[in-house]
């Protein structure tokens, strides 16, 4: 039985060079399926234009691209900084194990975005546009060049993952050394940078004040960006890990896994008091029991992304249980994903007297993007050191594996 | 030009002929036909409420929000009143739609290489000392153009000296002041006119924009802080265990 197995585990991890179709999967058929809608939505976007392409439209001219693309996508990659803060910033050593993995996320989390960036401009081959034109009132002016510097930090810190698979010794050595003297400093911006972006993507909403439902809109958008990015990123760092171990064969001590689920609760409670005061401040209370769409879409965000995960994560039970660990984590993506929706999209309908429902070509173009950065993320796993692997690690580099083949 | 120039629409005047419509069409090389909202061929429309007809087209705010929030700077208050779209610019994210408080720009959708179209107060034709176009086709002067101080006394006059004018300019005090103004003697918010926030739009974003700086600094300090503590502590850490080892402790 055993060996039966062990042969198993060795054909699927060598099926790149031992044979030459992939085996048909159920996962593999789905993000065929995606891919192949991807390509679809990616024709229709570029060469028959936004109208083909997407139900936008003037009084709704952001929409699924920018609130899951953009906002969540920033959003659910805050992993990285917040784990690479907490092991060079503040010494806690113990989250070290998973540094590579949550940098990994961020890092093929920005480039997702980037990439979505061009779907979403009207006139995507000017996207360097930003760097030599300056506004420096435009909150999206700091948003992007804060994108940028910090997708280029992101690179730097994960590149040591791929640089010290180069075969020659002296370059390897060089630039790792090149890479120590220059790391905290990384880090640092990084976690500046993150911070300044995370909450200017919600100041991107600042000037709706009038458009914006008042259940939302509120002059602290920024800290509320803030505050949720971060517990929901972490999140995403758990479910990805949690995934790596399931099915990757990585070997993590899951005890890191409940400690960081021990410090999302309360970041999510603060950021519900946050959010319970400023309605109160702002005497939007009477909103919250008005009988509308939004009430219910508000509550619906408070369920999934305060209420629910922080009773949850209050029992031991829950945080030591990987499996109920992940499928809380999963709710809290989908209250971050669910509020980002609101902000950017139907708290702006009913001032806007419009009902955006996204064309499928919208959601497959974001589904590719994603299922992409996915496959990016499985691959990475399999190859690079990023966690360690339960049997013994594959000898993936062996000279005599093009002999095999 | 020297001085900022500004329209005035005063709605009891307007006879719905859409001379101005048609006019605006004519100088930009847009198809003729008459359509009833904003679009990117048509950059004024005159709309029917009850028994009045309403002008829409971009107010030109004083400070506008388009121009604040266009990141690479497209869209620009001119000195001479007019809000100017720059196309060589604009990138086409759209965040121009997002922020105008009277949704005005409109975006061409429908186009490959699609580009943010709106009113621009005529400003070539400004330039050379002629009036807008469409005040210009106005066959009864319920458009006027001219010095944004003498147009905002005049209808001030207006207002003041009949009592059937609502007493309010809307466009005065509006998003901190534009440089289209409307009276009227129907309410205005019975006519579709939104009601927008007094202060300059783009002050709400000037504010966080400005702590950027801050949090930079505060950010940077507290962070250099806490890793020269944590530096020292494992400093402290290996001397310690260092002595243990030399059986000093």
């Amino acid at each position: 039985m055993t060996s039966t197995r062990m042969t198993t585990t060795g054909t699927t991890t060598n099926e790149m060079t031992a044979s030459r179709f992939p085996r048909i999967s159920f996962w593999r058929t789905i993000v065929a399926v995606i891919f192949a809608a991807g390509m679809y939505s990616m024709y229709a976007r570029f060469a028959l234009g936004f109208q083909s392409a997407t139900n936008l439209t003037d009084p709704q001219p952001w929409g699924l691209w920018v609130g899951l693309g953009t906002l969540c996508g920033v959003g659910l990659s805050a992993g990285g900084f917040a784990i690479a803060t907490a092991v060079y910033i503040l010494g806690l050593e113990r989250y070290r194990p998973i540094l590579r993995t949550s940098v990994l996320i961020s890092f093929l989390g920005y480039s997702t975005v980037c990439a979505g960036m061009l779907y979403e401009l009207g006139i995507p081959w000017r996207i360097w546009h930003p760097i030599v034109m300056w506004n420096r009132h435009s909150v999206l002016f700091e948003v992007s060049w804060c994108v940028m510097l910090y997708t280029t930090v992101l690179a730097l810190e994960f590149s040591p993952a791929l640089v010290e698979k180069i075969p020659w010794t002296r370059v390897r050595a060089l630039y790792l050394r090149w890479h120590h003297s220059l790391l905290i400093a990384l880090v640092l911006a990084g976690t500046l940078l993150s911070s300044m972006h995370q909450s200017f993507l919600g100041g991107l909403y600042l000037i709706t004040k009038g458009k914006l439902y008042p259940l939302w809109y509120t002059p602290y958008l920024t800290t509320m960006f803030y505050l949720s990015a971060i517990p929901a990123g972490l999140a995403v760092t758990i479910m990805a890990i949690y995934l790596c171990v399931r099915s990757l064969n990585a070997r993590v001590d899951m005890n890191i896994l409940s400690d960081i689920s021990r410090v999302i609760a309360p970041l999510l409670a603060i950021y519900g008091v946050f959010r319970a005061v400023d309605l109160i401040n702002r005497d939007a209370t009477p909103y919250l029991w008005m009988w509308r769409e939004e009430t219910g879409l508000f509550w619906l965000e408070i369920a999934l992304l305060v209420v629910g995960p922080v009773v949850l994560l209050n029992l031991e039970k829950v945080r030591i249980t990987p499996l109920y660990l992940y499928w809380t984590c999963a709710m809290i993506v989908a209250g971050f994903v669910t509020n980002r929706l609101n902000v950017s999209v139907t708290a702006l309908q009913a001032s806007s007297a419009t009902y955006y429902i996204p064309k499928w070509t919208e959601f497959a173009a974001t589904l590719a993007t994603i299922a992409a950065a996915v496959v990016a993320f499985r691959y990475a796993v399999v190859y690079l050191d990023i966690l360690p692997k339960n049997p013994p690690r594959q000898r993936w580099m062996v000279p005599s594996a093009p002999a095999q083949a | 030009m020297a001085t900022t120039r500004a329209i005035l629409v005063d709605i009891t005047k307007c006879i719905g002929c859409r001379s101005c419509e048609q006019a605006c069409k004519q100088i930009h090389g847009f198809p003729m036909d008459s359509e009833t909202k904003l679009s990117p061929t048509a950059f004024t429309v005159v709309e029917e409420r009850g028994d009045r007809f309403v002008r829409r087209m971009c107010m030109h705010c004083q400070d506008p929000a388009c121009a604040s929030a266009c990141l690479v700077g497209a869209l620009k208050k001119t000195a001479a009143g007019p809000v100017t779209y720059d196309a060589a610019k604009c990138i086409g994210c759209r965040y121009c739609l997002v922020a105008c408080p009277f949704s005005v720009p409109r975006y061409q959708w429908s186009k490959l290489v699609p580009y943010v179209t709106k009113c621009d107060l005529c400003a070539g034709r400004q330039a050379k000392g002629q009036p807008p176009a469409c005040v210009e086709a106005c066959p009864v002067q319920a458009s006027i153009a001219g010095d944004r101080d003498e147009i905002l006394e005049e209808a001030q006059r207006r207002i003041l000296n009949d009592s059937k004018y609502v007493k309010h300019i809307y466009g005065s005090d509006e998003v901190g002041g534009t440089s289209v103004f409307f009276i009227s003697d129907v309410p205005f918010e019975k006519l579709g006119f939104v009601a927008v926030p007094k202060q300059p739009m783009p002050i709400l974003t000037a504010n966080a924009l400005g702590d950027g700086p801050t949090v930079i600094l505060v950010g940077g300090a507290l962070l250099s802080g806490l890793y020269w503590i944590t530096e020292r502590r494992a400093q402290v850490a290996v001397a310690e265990a260092r002595d243990k080892a030399n059986g000093r402790s």
